[in-house]
């Protein structure tokens, strides 16, 4: 059990890396996956179906499919992004797609009357989007949204496979040296459970807070 | 900056293609059954017994759905050989991992399942004179069977795509396929534009398939 | 206020409206002056909820016009001009005119007096203080002064409906439509909501208003307008309409409710 120990530096530098990736990948999947998901919604057939079709084809394929797609296309396309943002872009694409449904979930479970009062008294689109009807899309949003962040977390660990020494990879790189594999792994499966199962509690006291009311 | 489209070298190894797919469902077939098995039992098991039981069937749930299925590959391929002294091959190494991580979804699947059931039907049960056995057996079951049913579908479907992790310790699934010719012809474009739909078209026809066998055996819930 | 004051304050031409193969509003006429009540009533499937709604454009409509103190609600210019307004404009000419929902459509995150307040403070741009002054005073001409911090799921549902018309009506409408606004209430609670419509009808409000009520409308009414199969059919003052009738399709409508009854 000494070399669990041992390997504490190593692996925090990884857990670090896997924090910051999932981070940025988070943002860019919260502004863009909500962004999507109201125009999946609201906006007319021409705008809606190319995000439909981006959705399920990005939802259709397997993640790890992805990454290799877009790590490996890139340079043969001759575009210059390194190969962290390709890796990068993958997964945040990836998640864009899951949490544009979660948007457009939430907000097609919002009653239609809602709108229409909204209308009757005069409000715009944008007035009615946040006075009536994010307001209450946002309880129906966060359990599910934070779920796409917990697999965001776990998606992040294929990034490994490309090169990204994240802690996945700071795993690997440790058992190459000790020739350990069983602790090591326990090691990292503890430490991405701490920090989903955190997570995942954090969605369900949100649910049970969130269903205190409804018709 | 030219890139000149040339599928020929795709075509000429469609065969791993062709098999990948073919070995990425039916390892997900047998995660799927397994899974069933597996989640079934525990949640039937877990019915009625008391806290402790409850407490480690939630533990195996929560550790499963918490830790990316990469490092479940990892360790159960790398990990559990070097302290147990065997080795297997990689696909049954898969099968396993993925059959324990199917029972850990499930579960939860069937619980729900479980709850749902009217509560009229179970006292239907006792008003006839069913034991609990029978009672489990006979009416339980089969109605918690067909409320799952929509829940299972989608749950092979994520299968179906989960399968392509396996192309890391090397079975011959359809994104193992595709990474090998990347690899060996550099043709990646080609390779990957083929393998796309693959995934997609295979991923929309089990959906369709899926719902037709709803249509004739879910109960949809009052 | 307006240009000509002793025009229709509401003017419905030959409203015309298809859903797919269903002609719903087969070319109806309807007028409303101001200060008038106007109840409409017919069997599920007459088009007068569909009419209704587009008075306020909830729903559009394919030919005809609306005019609501002078302005074609639905278009906007002239002959080949003529075009449908976008929603921007729409928000303007829906402020003027207040609606009260069969099934409430209250906000459920904001109190009652939140409610009252959204339009007020984001479509007439009061301040806040100034809006909430107004919805206090029409909470509590509505009976509902104690409850202007409740949430909706807090209250009954004559309640919720009394916020709804006061959420209207606060917004200082020409013209108030009412669409079945008792119609989801239970039998006991219909009673204090048709008072408050009741006395907003003494103060010289000028409503449109779909109902089953038969005897409300017949007292609240100036003017009762049966419609069938997507036009108007009959109208009158309550006695020539529901005091015996010629119009057989009326005939067996009014026999049917008052056997419910």
């Amino acid at each position: 059990m000494m070399v669990m120990v041992k390997a504490l530096p190593f692996l925090w530098q990884g857990l670090l890396v896997t924090l910051q990736i999932s981070a940025i990948v988070v943002a860019i999947a919260l502004v863009l996956g909500v962004l999507f998901g109201t125009a999946l919604t609201y906006a007319p057939r021409w705008v809606a179906w190319p995000v439909r079709a981006y959705s399920d084809i990005a939802r259709g394929l397997p993640l790890i499919t992805l990454i290799f797609f877009v790590y490996y296309a890139m340079p043969a396309l001759k575009v210059n992004v390194s190969g962290w943002w390709a890796a990068v872009s993958a997964l945040a694409a990836f998640e864009t797609a899951h949490v544009s449904e979660v948007t457009r979930g939430a907000l097609q479970s919002i009653h239609p009357g809602q709108t229409e009062a909204g209308r009757a008294i005069g409000l715009s689109f944008e007035q009615r989007m946040l006075y009536v009807i994010f307001p209450q899309a946002l309880r129906r949003f966060l359990p599910p949204w934070i779920n796409t962040v917990v697999d965001t977390v776990k998606g992040s660990a294929l990034v490994s496979l490309v090169g990204i020494v994240d802690l996945m990879l700071a795993v690997q790189q440790v058992i190459g040296r000790t020739f350990q594999p069983l602790p090591l792994y326990v090691l990292g499966a503890a430490i991405y459970f701490v920090i989903n199962y955190t997570l995942s509690q954090l969605s369900r006291r949100l649910e049970a807070r969130f269903a205190y009311v409804r018709e | 900056m030219s890139y000149h489209l040339n599928f020929a070298a795709v075509w000429r190894n469609f065969g791993r293609l062709g098999w990948g797919l073919a070995l990425s469902l039916e390892l997900a077939a047998i995660g799927i059954a397994a899974g069933v098995i597996i989640g079934l039992a525990l949640a039937l098991f877990a019915q009625g017994r008391g806290r402790v039981v409850r407490t480690l069937i939630a533990a195996y749930v929560e550790f499963i759905r918490n830790v990316p299925l990469l490092l479940l590959v990892y360790l159960v391929f790398y990990g559990i050989p070097s302290v147990g002294g065997f080795a297997y091959s990689a696909t049954t190494s898969f099968v396993v991992t993925l059959s324990i991580y199917a029972g850990a979804y499930l579960v939860e699947v069937f619980r729900a399942g479980l709850d749902a059931i009217p509560r009229g039907l179970i006292d239907a049960g006792r008003a006839i004179g069913l034991t609990p056995w029978q009672r489990m057996a006979y009416v339980q079951t089969p109605t918690m069977l067909r409320i799952v049913l929509p829940s299972l579908s989608n749950a092979f479907i994520s299968l179906f795509k989960d399968t392509a992790i396996a192309s890391v310790i090397a079975v011959p699934e359809l994104t193992y396929g595709a990474n090998w010719i990347s690899t060996n012809t550099f043709r990646i474009i080609e390779v990957y534009s083929v393998v796309t739909p693959m995934y997609l078209v295979t991923g929309w026809t089990l959906l369709l398939l899926l719902r037709q066998l709803e249509r004739r055996f879910a109960l949809r819930r009052a | 206020m307006s240009a000509n004051s002793g025009a229709p304050l509401v003017k419905v031409c030959d409203l015309r409206k298809r859903f797919g193969q269903n002609e719903v509003l087969r070319g109806v006429d309807l007028d409303v002056t101001r200060g008038e009540v106007v109840s409409v009533i017919g069997a599920s499937g007459s088009g007068k909820t569909t009419m209704l709604r587009c008075v306020n454009l909830l729903e559009t409509y394919d030919s005809g016009s609306i005019m609501v103190d002078g302005v074609e609600v639905g278009y906007s210019g002239e002959g080949p001009a003529r075009r449908r307004r976008g929603e921007r404009e729409l928000a303007r000419i829906r402020a003027d005119i207040g609606m009260v929902f069969q099934l409430f459509n209250l906000f459920p995150h904001l109190t009652a007096r939140e409610n009252v307040m959204l339009g007020l403070r984001k479509v007439r741009r009061l301040g806040y203080r100034e809006a909430r002054d107004i919805a206090d005073r029409w909470l509590a001409r509505v009976g509902l002064a104690d409850k202007r911090d409740s949430l909706p799921y807090e209250l009954s549902g004559g309640q919720q409906q009394r916020v709804g018309i006061a959420r209207a009506v606060a917004m200082n409408p020409k013209v108030l439509l009412l669409d079945e606004i008792t119609s989801a209430l239970d039998p006991e609670l219909v009673g204090e909501v048709l008072n408050v419509v009741r006395e907003l009808a003494a103060d010289g409000m000028t409503m449109l208003l779909v109902t089953h009520e038969m005897s409300f409308a017949r007292d609240v009414s100036a003017r009762v307008v049966f419609m069938d199969a997507g036009r108007v059919a009959v109208q009158g003052t309550p006695r020539e309409v529901f005091g015996g009738q010629p119009h057989e399709r009326l005939r067996s409508f009014l026999a049917r409710i008052e056997m419910r009854h």
